[in-house]
């Protein structure tokens, strides 16, 4: 009995063990995305209140604002619905709420399905479960490691708006409400991990639910009548917990019941099913269709269909919702100094359909810059998986490789841009609103020299050091973004924010096309790309 | 011309020195076996043979063309099949064998097809549905279906069962009678025993035999078993010979150079029987690793 007892306790230390270990290498796995979504968290958390005392010192600046922008359907479908534009407390509720319940909820995605669903493609999690951990512990342990990753997200943001002058309370609450969507969606991935057959289709299925979710907020919060939509969308919920503007706790049994539930669900299902497969199977034959085969550029197109459909869609839905709520922007009431340190925040004026657009654009110019990025590590990812070795083992030269990859990122970027432009120009005439078709083309176009410069780093950070290139590339064009904002924003010196490629843009069409920024955005590029490529030829394939 | 010709052939990987100038030449038409134990620098020297690797001193021609400097002409005549199959899991197999062979310039599709039966490959499934063998056989029969001049085989049979890989012995056969040349990078001995004409056997990214199988068998101990009517008798120093008890009544002994010596010993003695054998290619593998640091005899 004795010799029993003590193998029992051996064995459930062992596996306690094993359970850490899980929730160790959960954790460890997803760092670099846990600690740069902390540092956002505290950043926005913390710039706001800031910023909205900086910008707008006396009341009856904040009354024009509110008047302004408190109902101005627009911005609140950026930010969703604001409950007081008056306190510092009431704005840093509606601006940090609203883009970090965004975030919050693509956070509690992507750790899931990285945990549940990419451990598994790759086959590590046979290799776990062949140990002496069962699965439910190992999914408890998963959970658990994503959990403490949440917390360490409130704790970002609540130190934050702490350091930004907001009460301890008030804060505390606040950072909850920002986060509370990560739990529920953390609750969606692990789903879309059981039901889909990989990790890209679970990350597809929660992106939708993520749209879905975003799309009835936008609806309830810019359509009379439909507020009631904002009670069946975990980004609604986050608003109704109003932090700062008459707190309704209680709101929070809601994210809480259903990621629970969700939770629980996945659990159930993953208990159920076969490792490696999901319940909705993969189609794995299939006729053979034999075009685009003839070079590695063809292939690759073939390869990354879906992906750019996706950028395409929804950069081109977005314009076009850009084009229709232009014409709702109204400069009434608005004085012209405050009109001047709106204009500040680096979007110039946005009271005019065309200022608006102007503004928008900005984030296509950000969003082609970031694509730019994705084929980069599209072309990394090829190399690290040693498919890149197959393509050159045969009569195919790195040249013509890299060159092509190039080319079809610069290609899609420039079928994304004029997507933008031509949809955001239907939406605008479908509103009434007077601007030409080639103006909005060229706001479009307009977005492709920062992309040349990016996708040209980008391309020479892969030459140079393939396994941080993604990284680089990506965290490159988020500074100079953020630089470009917070710069002007801050009020820093004229020559320190020029340093940002996204200070030498004319805002199309609020402002005139810079053909001398953009010449030297593409010129630099085409240079540093020819570098890369120069680079790439001299330097060893290295796997991931 | 040689079909592959290395002459100081070096890799260094950061303070780690991977293939230490290596001169090897394969002439037009031979199967040549590479063997090696794990992290020899096999898959190192066929990674500076086709260009993706950098050379750190040396140089490796394929055909006469500089494999590093003009790595695009010199794969025109080549077709390389990797020990893990590296492709693409959305295409399927028969996709990815079009797409292969197009990029290569052109394939001989009467052959492909009859390498698709004699492998019993699926074609219609995607690669990412495929086992890891089914996946080695796609491989395989792209770079066979070539007819390249040169195959450059990097342990192309992990993964296949003892059925395939009697099917790619076949075809390495046909190969070679083709006039096709072969480099086949292996550490199963009796896949490299049964196709090959002349074998390298590398160690610590040193090649520290090369032959005929007949040349490494002579220059290695051969095995002399003896068993005896009456008591064992005492043979003596014999000069090359190591021996070794053998059951109650028997000695082995390893003969290195000639056998005549042992013949004599023994013709005074009660010998009840005697078995000679020439050396297996494993027993010369493992002698050349179970030297330690020692380069051997050989």
């Amino acid at each position: 009995m004795a010799t029993v007892a003590a193998t029992g306790s051996a064995r459930s230390a062992g596996s306690r063990q094993a359970r850490t270990a899980v929730s160790r290498r959960t954790l460890r796995d997803s760092r670099v995305r846990t600690i740069s979504f902390a540092y956002l968290f505290a950043a926005v958390a913390f710039i706001q209140p800031i910023s909205y005392r900086h910008t707008y010192p006396t009341v009856s600046d904040r009354l024009s604002f509110a008047h302004a922008f408190g109902a101005n359907k627009a911005v609140v479908l950026f930010y969703g619905k604001a409950y007081d534009l008056l306190t510092v407390g009431g704005y840093s509720a509606w601006r940090v709420g609203g883009t970090l319940s965004l975030f919050a909820a693509v956070f509690g995605l992507l750790a899931a399905v990285r945990a549940m669903r990419a451990e598994e493609d790759s086959g590590r999690a046979e290799l776990v479960l062949a140990g002496v951990i069962g699965r439910r512990s190992e999914y408890v342990a998963a959970i658990g490691a994503i959990a403490t990753a949440i917390l360490l997200l409130w704790f970002a943001a609540f130190a934050g708006s702490v350091a930004g002058g907001l009460a301890v309370g008030g804060s505390a609450y606040l950072a909850l409400a920002a986060v509370s969507p990560a739990a529920v969606f953390v609750g969606v991935g692990a789903v879309a991990s059981q039901l889909a057959p990989n990790r890209r289709v679970a990350l597809e299925l929660g992106g939708a639910v993520i749209a879905l979710a975003f799309l009835l907020r936008v609806i309830a919060d810019t359509s009379s009548g439909a507020g009631w939509l904002r009670w069946i969308t975990p980004l609604g919920w986050a608003e109704e917990l109003r932090p700062f503007t008459g707190a309704i706790p209680l709101v929070l049994l809601l994210p809480v019941a259903v990621s629970v539930g969700l939770v629980a669900a996945a659990a159930r299902i993953y208990l159920g099913r076969d490792i490696g497969s999901g319940v909705l199977s993969a189609r794995d034959t299939a006729p053979a269709r034999l075009a685009l085969l003839s070079s590695p550029t063809q292939q690759a197109l073939r390869g990354e269909r879906t992906s750019l459909l996706v950028w395409l869609s929804s950069v081109g839905l977005f314009a076009a919702v850009v084009g229709v709520i232009s014409d709702s922007i109204s400069s009434a009431g608005i004085s012209k100094q405050l009109d001047q340190t709106l204009s500040k925040l680096g979007s110039g004026s946005v009271l005019t359909p065309k200022g608006y657009m102007g503004f928008s654009f900005l984030f296509f110019v950000l969003v082609v810059s970031l694509f730019a990025c994705s084929q980069i590590a599209a072309a990394r990812h090829e190399e690290a998986e040693q498919r890149l070795e197959t393509l050159l083992a045969l009569p195919v030269g790195r040249r013509r490789w890299l060159g092509g990859r190039l080319a079809l990122a610069l290609g899609a970027a420039a079928a994304i841009s004029l997507t933008a432009g031509v949809l955001a120009w239907a939406g605008a005439r479908s509103q009434g609103v007077s601007v030409s078709l080639a103006t909005m083309i060229g706001a479009g176009a307009n977005c492709l020299p920062p992309a040349v410069l990016f996708l040209g780093l980008a391309a020479l950070a892969y030459a140079a050091v393939p396994r941080a290139a993604a990284g680089i590339a990506y965290g490159l064009v988020a500074v100079a973004f953020l630089w470009q904002l917070f710069g002007a924003l801050l009020g820093l010196p004229k020559w320190l924010v020029d340093v940002t490629p996204f200070a030498h843009l004319g805002l199309v069409p609020a402002q005139s096309f810079d053909a001398a920024g953009a010449a030297v955005m593409v010129a630099l590029g085409v240079v540093v790309a020819l570098g890369a490529v120069w680079l790439f030829e001299r330097r060893d394939l290295i796997g991931s | 011309m040689a079909a592959i010709r290395t002459e100081g052939l070096c890799k260094r990987y950061g303070d780690t020195l991977a293939l230490d100038s290596l001169g090897l030449e394969v002439a037009e038409g031979e199967v040549y076996g590479y063997l090696g134990p794990n992290g020899a620098g096999k898959t190192t020297t066929i990674r500076l043979l086709l260009g993706l690797h950098r050379p750190s001193g040396g140089r490796a021609e394929l055909f006469g063309v500089d494999c590093w400097r003009d790595p695009v002409e010199s794969h025109r005549r080549v077709a390389y099949v990797a020990g893990e199959p590296f492709l693409w899991p959305s295409l399927t197999g028969e996709e990815t064998l079009e797409f292969l062979a197009r990029l290569h310039g052109g394939t001989d599709r009467t052959y492909r097809d009859l390498l698709v039966d004699r492998f019993a490959l699926e074609t219609s499934k995607k690669v990412r549905a495929l086992s890891k063998g089914n996946r080695q056989k796609v491989q395989l029969i792209a770079a066979l279906a070539t007819r390249a001049d040169l195959l450059l085989l990097d342990e192309p049979t992990s993964g296949l069962d003892p059925l395939m890989e009697m099917a790619f012995r076949a075809s390495i056969v046909e190969a070679k009678e083709r006039g096709q040349s072969v480099f086949l990078s292996s550490h199963i001995l009796s896949e490299v025993e049964a196709v090959c004409d002349r074998v390298g056997i590398l160690r610590a990214g040193r090649l520290v035999d090369e032959g005929t199988l007949e040349q490494l068998r002579h220059l290695s101990a051969q095995t002399v078993e003896v068993t005896f009517a009456g008591p064992v008798p005492d043979l003596g120093p014999l000069p090359g010979v190591t021996v070794a008890p053998m059951g109650p009544a028997g000695l082995r002994l390893e003969v290195s150079g000639s056998i005549a010596p042992v013949i004599a010993a023994l013709a005074d003695t009660p010998v009840a029987s005697l078995f000679s054998r020439e050396p297996s290619l494993e027993e010369i593998f493992l002698h050349h690793y179970d030297d330690g640091d020692s380069r051997g005899n050989g």
